[in-house]
């Protein structure tokens, strides 16, 4: 094994997420001090109708993320397991449940007490369970986002009936705040948010556009540690600008040809959600002068990929318009379109390899997986790895293991190369 | 005649979309004495084993009078597992119905249009003409079949009835042709009548509940340790017969609702309202405890675990709480723990 270099350089901008953070957690301190509602969501609801409705959301997960950043996720979650919480469940869960208890600042990755809880099972049917749980302990209302599972045979006229499942569900949650809170839908904020939210994820588009250069001048440690505001801020201006000054080193590096990576061999992707207690292991690979340059779960969130979602239907419709998007985004995607977005992916980004993680915690992402890599591999010729561990709980962690897959997964790309 | 199976966490295909095409609907059981060695390449080790059990029979091939299945909306396992069955089973029919994951008036509307478009589909595949005359004559004899199914389960009370003989009744009911099962059920009623109280009155009574149990082997494993299932809640058990399907109502509709309407399944929201039915059946069979029971990696059960032992705790109902693997040899490990709560109750 060769050694570790230095770290890929991290664009200036990024350091900047401080300060959105910073904003978001001052907005919600702000909100439980002047009254205003609250809300908890869950990764993949319409956060931006929340913002419509003057509701301050908080995604506890995100918050999850940042215990484990800190190395205090296993505690939360040990306090979890000892309230009777399986070994097995969900560490974001877990995290939560457990940091709730202890009552941690949201430094650390606390959350405060919310007016309601917002969950949906477009992603995970722990969503709903974890809402469930927390709604009942916490004494809150709760209200579910029902999206029917599209699977590889699903027909158009089927997509059209679950359209419309879920615009009346989100007209139904607006009635719902309504009578929580009293406060009104307004279109013209509704239009205002729809579009703040669009230019956010276009914004982020276009840095992951750059991203197909050769070398790429983002690394992956920007884009995770960049995606923060993509989940807890759609529908503000703030973040825009900071995604547009990413955007702007970027394409400064683009034009000198310079790479997040000195030396930049083997482009990879990388499927699933990482290891947030350990973004550093990221730098291993380097050692191989191996990047990511393009992350499914990254750009998922970017939200408006579907191309049948203009601007202007964004804008006027934004209702109308969530419930299609919630249909079209990498983590409903089913087994088929999955292969054959991978395979574009791949294509446009020159990328030799990629990495899926077999999430302990995220049975729904990992189920399918192996099939996905077998195609991938006989069917498309593109080399695929799977490795096992957990986005939040680093005793699920094998480090040298999976450094060692990933190892005699470079060699395999390396003769790959020679041919 | 074909058959379709269906893989069902919970219980909501509509069996009678599928007699009214003069088809025989069959569910799909686990089995526990198998190997799970080729669902193993599909699916990660940590995902529910009942499930991955399942897709290793899809993948040995089902009998070839099965022309088609259909997957019902369960959790996260049994549906991402769809995709995979798509790719590895070769069946000329296959369907997804996305029974909704809420109880409200959208939801029913929603649940409406997937049972009129599996119709459709049914309809298109197999050049089948399914009416609603067709439909409601199907719900008449299924309505038959759940009334005889309710007198049956009463028995388990009467301590005529063993708790493992009505599993293996209710189970072969979900996986036979109906007119068969009417007659089945209609003789063992009648012998029933006739017998007398003879289940020893020193076993504990208690209630079942958790994930799909629907290997009778392990209620059998239960009793020898000393409990009698008077009653539960299983999807095998008191959901396939709740109540009826309303026969004056349009039959689609009656069906959306009859299965909207039954008690929520773990993998439905809210699912913590199951407590309500468990607390009600705990009263009304007047239970010596509760067992809880979840199928390895089964999260819809662990999530509502530690919600239930703090409820049942403050109804001062002993529960008992355990995690197993679908296999036989399982559950002499577990002998232990059964027996001390068997002791303790």
């Amino acid at each position: 094994m060769s050694k570790a270099k230095n770290s890929g350089k991290m664009l200036n901008a990024t350091n900047k997420l401080k300060n959105e953070m910073g904003r978001h957690f001052l907005a919600i301190e702000q909100a439980h001090r002047d009254g205003k509602p609250t809300a908890w969501a869950t990764a993949g609801t319409p956060v931006e109708l929340l913002y419509t409705m003057d509701v301050q959301p908080m995604l506890p997960e995100n918050s999850a993320t940042i215990s484990a950043a800190l190395k205090k996720s296993q505690n939360f979650i040990e306090l979890a397991e000892d309230e009777g919480f399986s070994y097995d469940l969900c560490s974001y869960f877990k995290t939560n449940v457990g940091a709730v208890l202890s009552q941690a600042d949201m430094s650390v990755g606390g959350t405060r007490k919310p007016t309601f809880m917002l969950s949906s099972d477009v992603i995970c049917d722990t969503h709903v369970n974890w809402f469930q749980v927390q709604a009942e302990r916490l004494n809150v209302p709760h209200f579910t986002i029902d999206i029917p599972h599209v699977v590889s045979n699903t027909t158009n006229r089927q997509r059209n009936y679950f359209k419309k499942y879920i615009k009346e569900q989100l007209w139904e949650l607006l009635d719902f705040i309504t009578e929580l809170t009293g406060n009104e839908y307004d279109p013209e904020k509704g239009k205002e948010i729809a579009l703040n939210s669009y230019n956010l994820g276009k914004v982020w588009q276009d840095v992951f556009e750059l991203r197909k250069n050769i070398p790429c001048p983002v690394s992956t440690r920007d884009t995770f540690g960049g995606l923060f505001p993509l989940f807890t801020m759609p529908g503000l201006k703030s973040p825009i600008r900071l995604y547009k000054r990413m955007y702007k080193e970027a394409k400064e590096r683009v034009d000198n040809g310079i790479g997040a990576l000195e030396q930049e061999d083997y482009r990879l992707a990388f499927m699933g959600i990482p290891f947030w207690y350990n973004l550093r292991f990221f730098s291993n690979l380097e050692r191989w002068n191996a990047t990511i340059v393009y992350e499914t779960y990254v750009y998922a969130f970017s939200k408006y990929t579907n191309p049948n979602i203009t601007k202007e239907m964004v804008i006027n419709n934004p209702v109308e318009s969530m419930a299609e998007l919630v249909l079209s985004f990498w983590y409903i995607y089913d087994l088929k379109t999955r292969f054959e977005k991978l395979k574009e992916t791949v294509k446009d980004w020159k990328i030799d390899g990629i990495i899926m993680h077999d999430n302990l915690s995220c049975r729904p992402n990992a189920c399918g997986m192996y099939d996905l890599k077998r195609k991938l591999m006989e069917e498309a010729d593109i080399p695929s790895l799977v490795i096992t561990s957990d986005m939040n709980d680093p005793r699920k962690m094998n480090e040298t293991q999976v450094l060692n897959q990933i190892e005699s997964f470079i060699e395999i790309l390396r003769k790959n190369k020679k041919q | 005649m074909i058959k379709i199976a269906y893989f069902d966490a919970s219980i909501e295909t509509p069996e009678e979309i599928i007699l009214a095409a003069n088809m025989i609907p069959i569910r799909l059981f686990g089995n526990p004495t198998i190997g799970i060695d080729k669902a193993n390449e599909h699916v990660p080790p940590n995902h529910c084993v009942w499930a991955r059990n399942i897709l290793q029979q899809a993948i040995e091939g089902f009998n070839d009078d099965i022309k088609g299945v259909i997957t019902t909306h369960g959790c996260d396992c049994t549906n991402r597992e769809f995709d995979i069955w798509l790719e590895c089973i070769d069946l000329e029919f296959i369907y997804f119905l996305n029974a909704p994951l809420k109880r409200t008036e959208i939801a029913l509307k929603f649940f409406i249009d997937d049972i009129k478009e599996l119709i459709t589909q049914l309809e298109e595949k197999f050049n089948v003409n399914i009416t609603s005359e067709k439909i409601s004559k199907a719900i008449k004899k299924m309505n038959k079949i759940r009334d005889l199914l309710r007198k049956i389960s009463e028995y388990r009370v009467k301590m005529i009835l063993k708790g493992s003989e009505f599993h293996y009744l209710a189970k072969g009911v979900q996986q036979m042709e109906k007119n068969k099962a009417l007659e089945m059920l209609e003789a063992k009623l009648e012998e029933l009548k006739t017998q007398n109280p003879h289940i020893d009155n020193k076993l504990k009574k208690v209630l079942l509940t958790g994930s799909v149990i629907d290997d009778t082997e392990f209620i059998r494993f239960l009793e020898k340790l000393g409990f009698h299932i008077i009653i539960d809640d299983l999807c095998i058990g008191t959901k396939y017969f709740w109540s009826n399907v309303d026969e004056s109502e349009d039959p689609i509709t009656a069906l959306a609702k009859y299965h909207l309407n039954k008690p929520l399944y773990s993998t439905k929201f809210p699912s913590f309202e199951r407590f309500t039915t468990l607390k009600k059946l705990a009263e009304k069979y007047n239970i010596n405890g509760v067992i809880n029971i979840a199928q390895k990696f089964c999260e819809p059960v662990l999530y509502s675990h530690p919600y239930f032992s703090k409820k049942f705790k403050e109804l001062e109902i002993p529960y008992l709480f355990v995690e197993m693997e679908y296999n036989r040899e399982s559950y002499k490990q577990l002998a232990t723990r059964f027996e001390a709560f068997a002791e303790i109750i």
